[in-house]
């Protein structure tokens, strides 16, 4: 049982903040990942659990008791790095069996477990390689049975699939999810991939200039993204910068939006809405969740077809749509009303906030989807 | 689990304190002979003896009188053997990095081979080298500073192909055939290419190859002759009669100077890295 | 053929400068040297008979041998903490500790010996300190240990600067990697660190051991002429006794041995070892 609870984390480096005010629970087994830019504090994070970063404020809890004060080699913690760092003068086994020979075992015990490993890691046809004989999702395998060899408490991965090329990536992926799963351990994961942070995660946390943005599922940061750098950041929007008018109408760029939800308030804000959730329909077909355009560029992608409608001087939406239906490519030119309905918008205030829908949340937006 | 294998506190402290010391020794070891170097410049004692009577500035005075025209042999060797090795040691470098052809490895070799052979031993092959030719030619070679010249360059030379070497062992040879196929012929590839990516090897090489040059002692003792002899050795002639404070100062000028250029240096290129 | 033009003067340099020379000194050695005629052209091995005849040529082969042997030991031990270090190091002081590392390199092994003669000689500070100290003197010039000393400060620099830029190429994340396997930081770098810094450990000791069998200042001025040193006894050959074939031979030893043990020890490092 392992459970872990970061408490108002935060890391100084002079003035500046890596990370700040961090709070987080990750329950018994779950996989929680850290999702942000290069530099939004997330592997700074992970290091600090580690224990090779220093906590400059807050705590760190492993079943409730603090851990801060343990250096990284009584900390337990199973780390598997981006770059691997295997050890390249020592065969894959005995980079398995280095954490075990640190805890005193030897004989037939540790080449026992050594052999579990490698048979888990399917890698036992390359027990007495150099690291550097094998391909690179060989050695992120040697990397996760060295990692796991010791049982640790919790599992810690940074970037564990960003060496790897893309055919390579979602197996991989999947191959960790299993071994995860089957051992319950308690996992954090850090990656700036969102597809990748999406098939992995329990929960995910947004992080960005060393602060939670927002925590959730997949689909909590989806459908309700908290800020407009979530909702960029996990799927795709479009965002819209520009203002509320009355009687349900957003401004931007001199192109009127009618907008599908109703909201209170005023003033300055960001409209976001999701390209798969739009769709194209005849020129005169206005009404709520909808802005008038010209089609300026479309490409057929095989299972989906992209338009860019341009809805003012310097301002285009992406729009993209199943082909499914069997529709073609709109020339560039047309014009047409770009449609959508509430769960494809969401509208942010100038501090950045949701403004909340006045309307009830529809049960399944996807099924009311303009034709 | 419990790492009741690790090393018991009082083990790690133990280790932790004799790893300082290794420091701290090695440290002193360098420094403290410079250091005493530059207390002693200023002794006015004409011998050594502890504590000194008093102290002077007035060693400094005479440095140049007594080592001036060593000195100006020593730069003047230094600075032609850098400016002959660079000429044939970074296109050496760059034939043996961008090139593949039979018989490389035993360039290669070659040209590493005289950082390999006790430099006692080159200097007196060199020097009746320099003899035999003069017999036969009647061309008066020994006690020539083009002989000194000659001799420091085979010294200094690998020390500049094995740094330019090392400079594009990390570059990418894609860059040159990006330029080649924007339509560069060979030596403008060269020239816009692949000399910029070795600025740092070749600064380093040069600076490598000036202390090869400006300090050695062994090879250059049989290549002196009266009037033409470097600093080192001049240094080492006037040690043989008296051991003065006057010595201490030209080791203190030397490490001012050198100091000083090393800190604009590394303003050009990090001493850091260079010396990597 | 654009890789011969390249290597071509350089490789004319060292074949000029280094390769006659030696072949000279081969020939030489099979002289014979006659008091009054001083080289009759021959060919016999009555030198190198010589050498290893008379346990005084002999013994002063083990002396070098063994000064070598242990300078070189101990350049590794003190310059293995200080280079790791420094290529740990991350903030603005690196450079600074680089420059002090670096600078002595251009003094020159000559100037530098001043401050052990300050400290050794006779009336010098360890000597003088002691004498009023406890009544008796200390002289510590020309001994075993004033010449090592010596050596060691001068050969120290270089062999830090060669593993502290072998170390820089290891990942620190190894550390950390064993680190959170349950390895104390001692632990973690002997099983992991330390057998990565084996290629550069055998280069920097090569050269240290090079530079040491060949020493000529240090020997000359702290060992004096009661430890003898094949460098200054093969000048001593040549400059007083005027006997080139034997100090050729003496060069050749001299060198053959530095070489051979040079390649044996370079096959004691296990090929895995050998960075990729």
């Amino acid at each position: 049982m392992s459970r872990l609870v970061l408490d108002r984390l935060g890391r100084m480096y002079g003035r500046a903040a890596a990370v700040a005010d961090v709070s987080l629970e990750i329950d018994d087994g779950e996989l929680l990942v850290l999702l942000g830019p290069s530099g939004c504090g997330k592997t700074t994070t992970l290091r600090m659990v580690a224990g090779f970063v220093a906590a400059s404020s807050g705590d760190i809890r492993l079943d409730g008791s603090s851990i801060l004060a343990l250096p990284p080699y009584r900390r337990d913690m199973g780390l598997v790095f981006q770059s691997y760092a295997l050890f390249p003068h020592l065969s894959v086994a005995r980079n398995v069996a280095f954490g075990l020979e640190m805890r005193g075992m030897r004989g037939p015990a540790l080449a026992a477990r050594v052999a579990e490993m490698l048979r888990l890691a399917r890698l036992e046809p390359f027990a007495e390689r150099l690291p550097r004989q094998l391909s690179g999702g060989q050695q992120q395998r040697v990397a996760l049975a060295r990692a796991l060899a010791i049982r640790p408490r919790v599992l810690l991965l940074d970037e564990p699939l960003s060496n790897l090329d893309a055919a390579l990536r979602g197996e991989v992926g999947r191959d960790i999810r299993l071994l995860q799963r089957e051992s319950g351990l308690t996992t954090i994961m850090v990656t700036h991939d969102q597809d990748e942070a999406m098939a992995m995660a329990d929960r995910l946390v947004v992080m960005r200039d060393g602060r939670v943005q927002q925590v959730g599922t997949q689909q909590d940061l989806y459908e309700r993204p908290a800020t407009p750098f979530v909702a960029g950041f996990i799927g795709r929007s479009t965002m819209l910068p520009g203002t509320r008018a009355e009687g349900g109408v957003f401004i931007a760029d001199g192109a009127a939006l009618r907008l599908a939800g109703r909201y209170g308030g005023n003033g300055a804000g960001t409209l976001a809405l999701r390209p798969e959730r739009l769709s194209l329909a005849a020129a005169d077909a206005a009404g709520p969740g909808s802005v008038a355009g010209s089609v300026e560029l479309a490409s057929y992608l095989g299972a989906v077809r992209e338009h860019v409608v341009r809805i003012g001087p310097t301002l285009r939406i992406v729009v993209r749509d199943s082909t499914a239906q069997g529709g073609g490519l709109l020339s560039a030119g047309t014009r047409v009303t770009v449609r959508w309905d509430q769960g494809a918008e969401r509208l942010f205030d100038a501090a950045d906030a949701p403004q909340p829908s006045l309307n009830p949340e529809p049960t399944d937006p996807r099924m009311t989807a303009d034709d | 689990m419990p790492t009741d294998t690790a090393l018991p506190e009082p083990f790690a402290r133990l280790q932790r304190g004799l790893v300082a010391t290794l420091v701290i020794i090695g440290a002193a070891i360098i420094g403290v002979p410079l250091l005493l170097t530059l207390y002693l410049s200023v002794f006015d004692e004409s011998i050594i003896v502890f504590p000194p009577h008093g102290y002077t500035l007035h060693w400094y005075g005479r440095i140049l009188p007594e080592f001036g025209g060593a000195l100006r042999t020593s730069l003047e060797t230094a600075l032609a053997a850098v400016a002959i090795s660079l000429l044939a040691g970074v296109p050496a470098g760059i034939g043996l990095a961008r090139h593949r052809f039979r018989g490389r490895g035993t360039a290669a070799m070659l040209l590493l081979a005289p950082l390999t052979v006790p430099g006692i031993a080159i200097g007196l092959g060199i020097y009746v080298f320099a003899v035999m030719i003069e017999e036969r030619t009647g061309t008066a070679l020994s006690g020539s500073v083009g002989l000194m010249v000659a001799a420091h360059v085979l010294i200094t030379l690998p020390w500049v192909v094995r740094l330019c070497l090392a400079a594009l062992a990390n570059h990418d040879p894609a860059a040159e055939e990006a330029a080649a196929s924007l339509g560069a012929p060979p030596w403008r590839v060269i020239w816009r290419v692949t000399l910029p990516a070795m600025r740092g090897g070749i600064i380093a090489g040069a600076l490598f190859a000036f202390i090869v040059s400006f300090e050695n002692l062994e090879m250059t003792l049989f290549l002196t002759a009266p009037g033409v002899t470097t600093l080192p050795i001049s240094v080492l002639q006037y040690l043989q009669y008296h051991i003065d404070p006057l010595v201490a100062a030209v080791a203190v000028v030397q490490v001012a100077l050198v100091g000083g250029a090393l800190l604009l240096l590394d303003r050009l290129v990090p001493v850091a890295r260079v010396a990597a | 053929m654009a890789a011969a033009a390249l290597l071509s003067p350089a490789l004319f340099v060292v074949l000029l400068m280094l390769g006659a020379p030696l072949a000279l000194l081969l020939r030489f050695s099979l002289d014979r040297y006659d008091p009054t005629e001083l080289m009759i052209e021959t060919l016999t091995g009555a030198n190198y008979l010589r050498f290893f005849a008379d346990p005084f040529y002999v013994g002063v082969l083990r002396t070098t041998l063994g000064v070598a042997v242990a300078a070189t030991a101990l350049c590794l031990l003190f310059g293995l903490p200080i280079a790791y270090r420094l290529a740990r190091m991350t903030s603005r002081w690196k450079t600074a500790c680089m420059l002090a590392i670096v600078l002595p390199l251009f003094v020159g092994s000559t100037v530098r010996m001043v401050g052990w003669l300050i400290l050794f000689a006779h009336g010098g500070m360890i000597d003088g300190a002691l004498r009023r100290l406890t009544g008796g003197g200390l002289e510590l010039m020309y001994t075993p240990f004033a010449v090592i000393s010596g050596i060691v400060s001068i050969n120290l620099p270089f062999v830090i600067l060669t593993l502290q830029s072998t170390i820089e190429t290891i990942d620190p994340r190894l550390e950390e990697a064993a680190e959170s396997l349950g390895a104390p930081p001692g632990r973690g770098f002997w099983r992991v660190v330390w057998p990565l810094t084996l290629p550069g450990t055998a280069t920097a000791g090569i050269l240290c051991f090079i530079l040491a069998m060949n020493a000529y200042a240090t020997p000359y001025l702290l060992g004096g002429p009661r430890f003898q040193m094949m460098a200054p006894l093969l000048y001593w050959e040549f400059s007083t006794n005027n006997n080139w074939p034997f100090a050729a031979a003496l060069g050749l030893i001299l060198m053959a041995t530095t070489l051979i043990l040079t390649a044996c020890s370079s096959l004691l490092i296990p090929r895995r070892y050998r960075v990729a």
